[in-house]
């Protein structure tokens, strides 16, 4: 137990360690704006977390600061200039109604943070879609001057885009600021898989199973570019890594946890390629969420019935054991 | 005598026809929107289920269960026939709005369920007391959540814009229906075992004090 509970903490402080430098590498880009949304998001959250356990008249422990992360993902998956007022709403939506309504950190059937940005997306789309250029640093209290669409659009839309490498690589274009990021975020899926905090089925499902429909069915003019854009836009590798591969969400078997994974990214690429609907991994995860109970279900009956196996073979090795003992001490007496 | 007056009661607050037995909520739900939708829903269940269940208590006792429960929905069936008439002449625009959820009502779960389970173990006076407040209870619900869910989700009381700085457009959708209603639940659930906790307290307290 006490193993167990270090894991959980040592999860989240990897996890935190990630996001904090995604968030630096959006201050960089968008000045102390974006940490100040960060803040509010960590700030909501918070107090959110602690009013609603009182209410559920459970102590507040190290292990419900994962709110705390849940909050920077949603920070992370906004524009650098949103509202604040919103972001907190989101925030506090995330761990009131997505998570302490259905038992809170112990029994979570989808991810906080998505369903906080299922949330935004359908009520304030339009803020939610528009974001800053890239080094464009804003004040705390203003409001950004110019906002444009995504490059992710763009793909979606024209299938092509005129972003180096370099720029793609180190998250010079427009989107959300913690999904941009491609380096850091490799990185970070790296450092999180060996150190086994994120579901390494479900991440590693997510990600073959967009490149494999990206080659076999191009959203792009190439094979190789689609393959690329695939994967980095659409927050694709943002949400294989702190959304579809979260620990608490994902089946724990591997192979289950893999055909979660490759099955929610194959439908999410399909709809992204009819709809082109902007970042629909996420509203995806959400849609998939029976899948992944349905999963945890079946771990649960197979652990039922090897428990059940191991039991019945103890009981009947015990038996033939017996058994052994009286025919040689019947052989003895005669 | 008192507790005579708590079952008559009980229909408004303290076992809610929605927020207590989680009936008749896809209505609430899907068409509780607006205020306006609010009245059409709230006149029309209003006035099939009052009329449909007071009808129906002159169905005979002795007939088979699964018979009875036919003759209820026909019943209903042809109280919403002059309902939905009227329902056209005075909210002509909610109708099409509402759709399949306005001739659902006639066979609302009040009608089929709670009539034979609650209503018709009482007599007629009771009884009709019992229903006008399960069908208030009803009422109240419907309007609190079109009133919140109009004011939040669209920034609006009535049609009338009001100066709401931030518009929950998703509280409008579906989904937004289910957790307001679920939050709802909640929140009364929560306050009803708060009160009858007090009240089994204060009786216990005044038992002993008897004693």
């Amino acid at each position: 137990m006490q193993t167990k509970i270090k894991s959980e903490r040592f999860i989240w402080i990897d996890i935190m360690i990630t996001l904090l430098t995604l968030e630096l590498m959006e201050y960089f880009y968008y000045g102390i704006r974006s940490v100040v949304l960060g803040c509010v998001c960590v700030g909501a959250s918070l107090a959110a977390e602690l009013i609603s356990l009182r209410l559920m008249k459970r102590k507040f422990t190290a292990d419900d600061l994962t709110c705390v992360s849940d909050a920077l993902i949603i920070a992370l998956m906004l524009p650098a200039a949103f509202d604040y007022k919103i972001a907190a709403i989101a925030c506090v939506f995330a761990v009131v109604a997505a998570k302490n309504v259905f038992g809170g950190r112990l029994n979570m059937i989808f991810s906080p943070a998505a369903a906080a940005y299922v949330f935004i997306y359908t009520s304030w789309k339009s803020l939610l879609l528009m974001y800053p250029e890239p080094h464009t640093h804003t004040g705390i209290f203003e409001k950004a001057g110019s906002l444009v669409s995504s490059a992710s659009h763009s793909f979606n839309i024209n299938g092509k885009l005129s972003i180096s490498d370099f720029e793609l690589l180190m998250g010079n274009f427009c989107g959300p600021p913690g999904a941009v990021s491609v380096l850091l975020l490799s990185v970070a899926a790296i450092v999180l898989l060996f150190r086994r905090s994120i579901s390494a089925g479900a991440f590693i499902g997510t990600v073959s199973a967009t490149a494999l429909l990206a080659y076999i069915v191009p959203a792009g003019v190439t094979k190789a570019g689609s393959v690329k854009y695939s994967i980095v836009m659409n927050m694709v590798l943002f949400a294989a890594i702190y959304i579809i591969a979260d620990r608490r969400v994902a089946p724990k078997r591997g192979y289950f946890a893999f055909f979660y994974g490759f099955f929610l990214a194959a439908f999410a690429y399909i709809y992204t390629l009819t709809s082109a609907k902007e970042n629909s991994i996420v509203l995806i995860s959400l849609v998939f969420t029976p899948a992944a109970l349905g999963f945890k279900n079946l771990e649960k009956h197979i652990e039922n019935i090897r428990a059940e196996e191991a039991a019945s073979e103890l009981l009947q090795a015990q038996e033939n054991a017996d058994d052994t003992v009286t025919e040689e001490a019947a052989a003895d007496e005669e | 005598m008192k507790n005579r007056k708590t079952s008559v009661f009980d229909g408004l607050v303290g076992d809610n026809t929605v927020l207590s037995s989680l009936m008749v909520i896809s209505p609430v739900i899907m068409c509780g929107t607006d205020i306006s939708n609010a009245i059409a829903l709230i006149y029309a269940f209003s006035a099939i289920t009052f009329f449909s269940v007071i009808l129906g208590s002159f169905v005979p006792k002795k007939l088979p269960y699964a018979a009875k429960i036919i003759i209820y929905a026909v019943i209903a069936s042809l109280v919403y026939i002059p309902v939905r008439t009227a329902a056209g002449m005075f909210f002509p625009e909610v109708i099409g709005r509402v759709g399949i959820y306005f001739p659902l009502l006639a066979v609302n779960s009040l009608i089929i369920v709670q009539s034979e389970t609650k209503f018709y173990r009482m007599k007629r006076l009771p009884m009709i007391a019992s229903l006008v407040f399960y069908i208030l209870g009803f009422d109240a619900v419907m309007l609190i959540t079109a009133f919140i869910r109009e004011l939040l989700g669209s920034g609006t009381i009535n049609g009338r814009v009001v100066d709401a700085d931030t518009i929950i457009s998703g509280l409008g959708m579906p989904f937004g229906g289910f957790i307001f209603l679920g939050l709802f639940c909640g929140l009364y659930r929560a306050v009803r075992s708060a009160v009858r906790r007090e009240e089994n307290e204060g009786g216990g307290d005044s038992d002993v004090h008897g004693n």
